[in-house]
């Protein structure tokens, strides 16, 4: 089974179907998209709860830091993906699996090169679900 | 208000190591103001733990509450049973609830979550500073308000220590000299006669150094 | 007064004071306070101790405040809030003020965070104000802090504080000075000062506020060690104004130590001025040599000298300098004294001198008259002569006239007679009375003796000085006579010949002439006694005792020379007795050589003295001091002028030129000249030099010659060449080992009347007979009933054996030397076996199959089964088959040989834990014994034994092998094992440890090191080495109770087997 990686989305960023890119050979199989209203929503045991129920990578794509249709809403997810990777780092899990990433209104590349992104830092990394 | 601060992950984990059914408890009081030990924090702390057992390879079944006040005998009532249902309960109250649980709720195993820090004031969202040491025999009359048992490294009762430079503590540069700032505050408030009466020692029983404090008021006993 | 400390003392008195401080060690080592403290004595009044300074931990302020303290140095102990209570503090005070401690300055501690346990919990359970407000409550009110009484002896101290002009905010630092006065303060010392215009601005503000009359105030000065410290100190100590100045004077200073004391001299120079001030406390922090320096160039020395400074503890060191000046004191008052006893003594022997010079004087003045004496007798005799002559003239005239010539004889002898009886009334000895004196001699005698006696009286010589100095001016006086007066003696002497007939006047010539001799030699004897006691007087003893000895010879019941004699002798022996080192190095005086021993004639002996001269002249010339060597050749020329090396010598002595001699012979022959043996001495010929010079070469050539000699025959490492090469193939030599003499009494003969029963403790236990092999070469091994050899305490019915070891196929890590034996049988085991039993009488052998091994050569167990046939076929003596050691492959390749062996009984093995199932169930099916392994444990052999019995294999078909190590790789565990297997078999009657023991020792030895390293020095012939490491190892084992033994070397086994045969 390919590496799961889940990707929270805002509303925002590009709505192109994650298995037309797969078909594209453009991301990994295992990456799954979670679409938000607005990553500000993101709660930080959202995000632990993703790695507990099987992510192995989880990355949060969000607008533009200063461009966000919320004003500050990935500002703020961007602050507790900080924080749920110092919490990673407590457990003993790379924060490297946790990336925040700030993608332009509806461009595709940037979600391409997060799940990207996320599967090279599993590349050589050991499951954390054994 | 009682600023605490929630314990390293691994640490806790340590701490719950063999047990398989865990409540997390939250408390709505100072904890919660202070973003320690509230509703949110409950479920952060019970998400970590399940992916840390997770991880670790291990089962564990957590289940999550939050109390309006730990330290009031009445919202521990429900507790004295239910707590009994799991191997412990993890609570991330102050000192005070963790104490209080262990003392009303027997046969309940209880564990802090938290370490409680200090008494403290909210600086601005997420900054929490402490203003009093709960010493128990105030002089802020004689400081302008400021006190240096808690905010003097050397707890000086008789004006600044010669590492006082530029307002500045010598401990830390972050950290202000208090006494310095007492000093402006009395002379701008003509208060300078302050500055030159010597406080004597003080008795420190009422900073617990005498025991464990209790206060009682009589005419709302029972 | 309150305190009554050196500083308080210093500063009501108006002087300017001086303090320093003192940081105790990170240490126990009370040698660093000290130091620190005799560096800092003198010149400062007080000391700082500083109380963990920065929170380090450090000795404590309070107990290098008393070591300061015991040595000398005030200490102003320093006491923060930051490490005690108020009750830890009270406490420390008043042990401090117990022990003398004056000076105390109240602080309240720099915070942990800056020490080494920032960690720690500080205490602050007071500040410094509260702290002295504390301390002084105690001294004045005499009550602790919490208002009880202290009931006695309340702590003196005389309190400081510190203070800090740079710290902010700045106009409150006079106001907390203020509040310290006010809470007990009587000195301040403040911070560091570099920025003296600020400082001076703060004393101004301390001034309005009165406070400069309230307190003293010690300006703290520290000399800048270095720019980076100076730079240091500006950036990260708080509340220290470094000013630029300071920084830019060290940046700019070529010996910035140097300027760094000029910068603290500088500000001590110009705080001084400042009012208010009543001195400085200087810190060198770790640079106290500084402090000296910069209170000499501010003028600030010599300091007041320090007064009541009380050590109530010292430091036995302190003790032991303190006894060491009182003894030094003592010493110098006894030196003192003794200097004027000396002078004293000095002026009484000058007084005597003069005394003597008196005497001396009043001798010669004797000595004059004496000669006059001399003359006027002179005169008289000329005067006899004319008389004399008158007489002959009027004899003649009256020869003419005749009868009167009888009356004229007469008249010319009486005289003489007369004078005779005068002199025995006198004193004079014999010799002289007896001699023939005229009458105006006798005259002159008389005379001498009277002023002679006069003399003694003036000298108060005692009778024997007396008559030695008569006894010499009488000699003198006689040989004088005898040139002077012996005609008028003779003819005194000889009597007319007119008066006697013819025929008797021969007898009577004859009687004079007799008489005459007697009395010359009488005078010779008195003479030399005379010279003798003189000589004796002088102190030259050998040439007195000669001089008596000479008289002795001529006179030898002489009284006198007897006593003489006797006394010098004495006088010798103390002599030689006393000065007896001081000899060697001395030249004795020439004439005055040492007593000739008895062996030697005084000739030889002066010649030995002139060969030592003149060899003692050489050395001196080689070593340089020609000065001494031409003395030593001038003794030498005394002794015999004539000798040519003693002349040869002084002229090269004289001229400069030394002798050139190898240093080795010189001391050699210096040696020889310090110790004269005297047989060497008679051998060398006068012409020492050349001795000295001949000798030294061939000593030279002799010693490497005995050094080659023995290289040669120590082991010593040869040259590499002769390593590789290695020596000739020594061997073991026959193979032959002679029988060892066996003991033909028994023990019970030998032991004589010790009852049995004191050295028999026999065994109740005995071992299992096992048998291997078939038919009349069949052996029988074990039951003994005893220990090894110990034939007196019980049987030994089958002897130890020894197996020779064959291999399968051509061993690859044996030895030539041992291969050599069976150079032509290698491969061919049968061959091989059987020439162990024809050639070299084996009594066994054992096969190893080591071609099974799987980690070598893994050859199939059939191959080797087929051969293991054939060597048991070939050869009738028992075989004991000895497998690789892998459990399952020996499984295998065992159970092959015995299907194809039938009922030979050949012992098979090893059979291990691993193995002891299949392998002793083939064993038990055929009756074979077999080799039971275990690793060195006595509990596994005894464990695998039981397993074999329960599969059925009898006690009696079991050998064990405890696993051997060979001598140096373990035999003494071997050894331990074996012994306990043996003695609880026989003492404990364990039966399940009763089978022979079997030792398969000649693969262990062979496999050692010391068996394959060539031949060389060093370590000997290689093969010997194996045989013996072989034998020693089988011995041993015997000894501990083996019965089988697999060896490997021909000659290792004879010498086994001779042993077994000697001891059985």
């Amino acid at each position: 089974m390919s590496d799961v990686i889940l990707g929270f989305c805002c509303n925002y960023t590009s709505s192109v179907d994650v298995d037309t890119l797969k078909k594209a050979g453009l991301v990994p199989e295992g990456l799954r998209i979670k679409r938000l209203p607005c990553t500000g929503k993101l709660e930080i045991n959202t995000l632990l709860d993703a790695f507990e129920q099987g992510a192995e990578a989880v990355f949060v794509a969000g607008c533009q830091i200063d461009k966000c249709h919320n004003l500050s809403g990935s500002q703020r997810a961007a602050k507790r993906v900080g924080y749920a990777k110092k919490i990673l780092d407590e457990l003993g899990i790379d924060p490297a699996r946790l990336e925040m990433f700030f993608a332009s209104r509806g461009e595709t590349e940037p979600i391409v090169e997060a799940a990207r992104h996320m599967s090279s830092v599993l590349s050589d990394a050991e499951s954390i679900h054994r | 208000m009682i600023i605490a601060e929630r314990k390293p992950m691994n640490e806790i984990l340590d701490m719950i190591s063999g047990i398989n059914r865990l409540l997390v408890l939250g408390c709505r009081g100072c904890v919660a103001v202070c973003s320690a030990g509230g509703d949110k924090e409950v479920d952060i702390i019970a998400s970590a733990l399940r992916l840390g057992r997770k991880k670790a390879g291990q089962q564990i079944e957590i289940d999550t509450d939050t109390l309006v006040r730990q330290c009031d005998p009445e919202y521990l009532e429900p507790l004295k049973e239910r707590g009994k249902q799991f191997d412990a309960v993890l609570s991330t109250a102050c000192g005070v609830g963790v104490n209080f649980i262990a003392d009303r709720c027997p046969g309940v195993r209880v564990l802090p979550a938290l370490n409680t820090t200090f008494y403290g004031a909210n600086l601005s969202s997420g900054e929490w500073i402490e203003l009093c040491a709960g010493c128990g025999s105030c002089v802020l009359h004689l400081t302008g308000g400021l006190c240096p048992v808690a905010r003097c490294a050397k707890r000086l009762s008789n004006g600044p220590c010669g590492g006082s430079v530029g307002g500045r503590c010598e401990i830390d540069p972050n950290v202000p000299c208090v006494w310095h700032r007492i000093h402006d505050r009395l002379m701008e408030q003509k208060q300078d006669k302050l500055l030159k009466d010597i406080t004597p020692i003080r008795d420190w029983t009422t900073a617990g150094h005498g025991g464990p404090r209790r206060r009682i008021r009589e005419d709302l006993l029972p | 007064m309150i305190a009554g400390s050196n500083l308080e003392q210093v500063l009501r008195s108006g002087n300017f004071a001086v303090t320093g401080e003192l940081g105790p060690p990170k240490s126990g080592d009370f040698e660093v306070v000290r130091k620190k403290a005799r560096i800092l004595k003198g010149h400062v009044d007080a000391v700082n101790i500083t109380d963990c300074q920065t929170a380090i931990v450090r000795m404590s302020s309070f107990a290098a405040g008393l070591l300061a303290l015991s040595e000398g140095v005030e200490p102003v102990m320093q006491m923060t809030c930051r490490d005690r209570n108020r009750i830890g503090i009270q406490a420390d005070i008043l042990g401090a003020s117990a022990l003398g401690i004056k000076n105390l300055l109240c602080l309240t501690g720099d915070h942990q965070k800056f020490g080494n346990h920032p960690q720690a919990k500080g205490v602050f359970d007071m500040d410094s104000i509260q702290l002295l407000g504390m301390v002084k409550q105690m001294r004045d009110e005499k009550r602790f802090q919490c208002g009880e009484e202290i009931k006695s002896n309340e702590p003196e101290l005389f309190l400081g504080a510190a203070a800090n002009p740079f710290a902010d905010p700045f106009e409150y630092r006079p106001i907390r000075l203020g509040k310290k006065v006010a809470a007990g303060a009587n000195f301040i010392q403040t911070q560091i000062i570099y920025n003296v215009e600020k400082f001076a601005k703060f004393m101004e503000m301390v001034r309005d506020l009165g406070l400069h009359e309230k307190v003293f105030i010690l300006a703290g000065v520290t000399p800048p060690k270095s720019l980076g410290m100076a730079r240091y100190m500006k950036r990260f100590v708080p509340g220290l104004d470094v000013t630029d100045e300071v920084i830019d004077r060290l940046s700019d200073a070529k010996d910035q130590r140097e300027e760094g004391i000029n910068i603290c001299v500088d500000i001590v120079n110009r705080v001084k001025e400042i009012e208010g001030v009543s001195g400085v406390h200087i810190m060198a922090i770790e640079w106290e040599e500084a402090v000296p320096e910069i209170v000499k160039r501010a003028g600030l020395g010599p300091r007041p000298e320090p007064q009541g400074i009380e050590p109530r503890l010292v430091s036995t060191a302190a003790i032991e300098e303190a006894v060491e000046r009182a003894r030094h004191e003592v010493r110098d008052e006894i030196e003192k004294e003794l200097k004027k006893a000396r002078s004293e003594a000095e002026a009484s022997r000058g007084l005597l001198i003069k005394e003597k010079e008196k005497a001396s004087s009043e001798i010669a003045g004797l000595r004059k008259e004496l000669e006059e004496m001399k003359d006027s007798a002179a005169r008289h005799a000329a005067e006899v002569k004319r008389l004399t002559a008158e007489l002959e003239e009027t004899k003649e005239k009256l020869q003419q006239a005749g009868p009167l010539e009888a009356a004229v004889g007469e008249a010319v002898g009486r005289p003489a007679s007369t004078s005779h009886t005068g002199f025995d009334q006198g004193t004079m000895t014999e010799g002289i009375s007896s001699g023939k004196l005229s009458p105006r001699e006798q005259e002159a005698l008389s005379s001498l003796n009277l002023g002679l006696k006069a003399l003694q009286r003036v000298l108060g010589l005692n009778e024997d000085q007396f008559e030695a100095l008569r006894r010499f001016l009488e000699a003198e006086f006689l040989l004088q006579l005898g040139q002077v007066a012996q005609p008028v003696t003779t003819a005194a002497v000889t009597p007319p010949p007119v008066e006697v007939p013819v025929a008797e006047a021969s007898e009577e010539a004859r009687e004079a002439e007799t008489r005459e001799t007697a009395v010359r030699r009488q005078k010779e004897v008195v003479n030399l006694v005379a010279k003798a006691n003189v000589l004796l007087h002088k102190n030259k003893v050998e040439e007195a005792l000669n001089a008596f000895k000479e008289a002795l010879e001529i006179a030898p019941e002489d009284e006198k020379a007897l006593e003489g004699l006797n006394k010098a002798k004495a006088l010798l022996a103390e002599k030689e007795a006393g000065p007896a080192e001081a000899k060697e190095e001395a030249i004795p005086p020439a004439e005055g050589l040492p007593p000739c021993p008895e062996e030697f004639t005084p000739e030889e002996w002066s010649r030995k003295w002139v060969v030592r001269y003149v060899a003692m002249g050489n050395v001196r010339l080689m070593k340089g001091d020609n000065d001494g060597a031409i003395e030593a050749f001038k003794k030498a020329l005394e002794l015999d002028p004539g000798d040519e090396k003693a002349k040869e010598g002084l002229e090269r002595a004289k001229t400069g030129k030394g002798i050139h001699v190898p240093e080795v012979s010189a001391e050699k022959a210096a040696a020889e000249v310090k110790e004269p043996a005297p047989e060497e001495k008679k051998e060398a010929p006068p012409t020492e030099v050349k001795v000295v010079e001949e000798k030294a070469p061939e000593v030279e050539e002799a010693a490497p010659k005995e050094e080659k000699k023995e290289a040669e025959e120590a082991p010593r490492p040869a040259p590499r060449a002769k390593l590789s090469g290695a020596p000739e193939h020594e061997g073991v030599g026959s193979l032959e080992v002679p029988g060892l003499e066996k003991e033909t009494r028994s023990l019970a003969e030998r032991a004589g009347s010790i009852s049995e029963d004191l050295y028999k403790e026999p065994c109740s236990g005995s071992i299992k007979d096992v048998i291997i092999g078939d038919g009349e070469k069949a052996i029988a091994v074990g039951g003994e009933t005893t220990l090894p050899f110990y034939l007196f305490e019980g049987d030994m019915p089958n002897p130890p054996r020894v197996a020779f070891e064959v291999l399968d196929s051509r061993p690859e890590e044996w030895p030539d030397v041992l291969t050599r034996y069976f150079d032509d049988c290698l491969d061919d085991p049968v061959k091989w076996a059987r020439k162990c039993v024809d050639e070299f009488n084996a009594k066994a052998v054992c096969l190893s199959l080591i071609s099974t091994d799987p980690n070598g050569a893994d050859a199939p167990a059939s191959d080797a089964a087929k051969i293991a046939k054939e060597v048991v076929e070939g050869v009738d003596v028992p075989v004991i088959l000895w497998g690789c050691g892998n459990a399952d492959k020996d499984t295998e390749t065992l159970r092959e040989v015995t299907s194809l062996i039938g009922n030979k009984k050949v012992c098979v093995g090893p059979l291990s834990d691993a193995n002891y199932r299949t392998l002793g169930a083939t064993a038990m099916a055929f009756q074979l014994p077999v080799v039971a392994s275990t690793p060195i444990d006595v509990n596994l052999a005894k464990q695998l034994n039981i397993l074999l019995e329960n599969l059925g294999v009898s006690l009696n078909h079991i050998l064990m092998d405890p696993s051997i190590g060979a001598v140096g790789y373990g035999l003494e565990y071997t050894y331990s094992v074996m012994e306990r297997i043996r003695l609880a078999a026989l003492t404990q009657q364990d039966e399940k440890l009763s089978a022979p023991i079997v030792a398969n020792l000649g693969r262990e030895v062979w496999k050692a090191k010391e068996c394959r390293l060539p031949s060389d020095v060093l370590l000997g012939d290689q093969e010997r080495r194996g045989v013996i490491m072989e034998a020693v190892t089988a011995s041993t084992l015997l000894l501990a109770g083996g019965e089988i033994m697999i060896m490997r070397h021909p000659k290792a086994v004879a010498l086994t087997e001779a042993l077994i045969e000697g001891l059985m």
